[in-house]
């Protein structure tokens, strides 16, 4: 399987990702990919930008440990993992997720749980910027659940 | 004293032993691959996945003397006329003892040969068991004696009796190694520090749980380390509470994570 990880400042092209994934390759049935982009509503209705923080080194591996779990479960081609870093405004690109497969079921299923175990698991922190203050985005219940479901199945 | 393999330009070259004399040539390596207790009893029992340990490493070792010039550049390839592993389970230090002895009637010393046999008979001894240990430390390895040659007999228990410098069993080299902390994020801002150091002494227990109360005894700003969820990582790896911690370790603490 292969493993594309990118943490980065820059903005991505997820064009390039799918031809990094898929050139040469002819038993790919199936893409998906997920991409995330900043809201202007999330803890406060005014996020002006925020900025995320990482651990490098930890980062990189941890996104691949995930990716590798992702490829123990269904049976992948290849996973692409782009996050970005540093400041960035409401409608920026985040994070890319792109998963190979030869079949549909396989790819939509991966990236969904890559997604859920990114959301906990991998070392990154929203601050987000307000017209009233600055703030570190606090952890969801919600993104636990939908991790746990990955558990349980 | 010179360097043999440097030539008078100071560039690296091997040395024509053509009309050296042959003489009996000898030597004793040691080393010792350190484990966990389990992995020991496993070993002994002749009950690790790969089968029977120790010959496949003493093999190793024989083949490794063997060929020794081809990983050491400026060695010499020599026709050994005795090489010999042997191996020793110590359930008191929880390690096996690794000794090789070459000899041979020859222009060239033989310790390069003895020391890269106990080198690789470690390996092997560690790839034959990484499936139920993967922290097993290779230490130690070091000549214990040489005969022959123009360079005369060496032998580490006469050098001990009068160098100082050497080292004894288990002592570290330089300064203690510390436990490195590292703050990330939210956590980094409320205390105003991005991390800080720990003497592994003052850990009551060597675990993530330890160092965390170690922290907070010295310091009562780390009082924030008990509140709330605060994440851990040792060596960049996702910790919990009785994840071990040694002595030049990272440990990182962090808020939940808020990605994607």
């Amino acid at each position: 399987m292969q493993i594309d990880i990118r943490v980065q400042q820059a903005a991505f092209d997820a064009a390039a990702m799918q031809q990094r994934l898929t050139a040469g390759r002819r038993d790919i049935g199936a893409l998906v990919s997920f991409t995330g982009l900043v809201r202007d509503v999330n803890e406060r209705p005014d996020v002006q930008a925020l900025t995320l923080e990482h651990f490098p080194g930890m980062t990189e591996q941890a996104l691949e440990a995930i990716a590798r779990d992702a490829g123990a479960r269904w049976p992948l081609t290849g996973v692409g993992v782009i996050h970005r870093v540093g400041r960035l405004a409401p409608g920026d690109p985040i994070v890319l997720v792109m998963v190979t497969s030869a079949h549909r079921r396989a790819a939509f299923e991966a990236c969904d749980f890559i997604m859920d175990r990114l959301k906990t698991r991998a070392p990154f922190w929203k601050k987000e910027h307000t017209a009233s203050g600055d703030y570190w985005v606090s952890e969801r219940q919600s993104d636990h659940d939908d991790a746990g479901r990955w558990e349980r199945a | 004293m010179t360097l043999t393999h440097l030539n008078a330009r100071g560039e690296a070259h091997m040395v024509d032993v053509a009309d050296k004399p042959e003489s009996r040539r000898e030597a004793r390596a040691r080393g010792r691959i350190r484990m966990q207790p389990a992995t020991l009893a496993l070993l002994a029992e002749g009950g690790l996945p790969k089968g029977d340990v120790l010959a496949t490493a003493r093999i190793a070792g024989i083949q490794a003397a063997k060929r020794t010039h081809e990983l050491i550049p400026l060695c010499h390839a020599l026709a050994l006329s005795k090489v010999t592993l042997d191996f020793e389970l110590d359930s008191a230090q929880n390690c096996v003892w690794v000794e090789a002895f070459c000899r041979l009637n020859g222009r060239t010393g033989v310790e390069m040969e003895a020391l890269t046999a106990v080198s690789v008979a470690c390996l092997t001894l560690y790839d034959m068991c990484k499936a139920v240990d993967k922290a097993m430390i290779i230490d130690g390895v070091q000549l214990e004696e040489k005969r022959g040659g123009r360079s005369g007999d060496f032998s580490r228990q006469a050098t001990a009796d009068t160098a100082p410098a050497v080292l004894d069993e288990g002592a570290s080299l330089g300064e203690t190694p510390i436990v490195a902390v590292r703050f990330l994020a939210e956590l980094r801002e409320r205390l105003g520090e991005a991390g800080t150091e720990l003497d592994p002494a003052q850990l009551a227990v060597a675990d993530i749980a330890g160092v965390k109360r170690a922290l907070m005894t010295a310091d009562p700003r780390y009082a924030l380390l008990g509140e709330g969820r605060v994440l851990a990582a040792c060596n960049q790896v996702m910790a919990s509470d009785t994840t071990p911690v040694a002595p030049g370790d990272e440990v990182a603490f962090f808020p939940p994570v808020t990605g994607g």
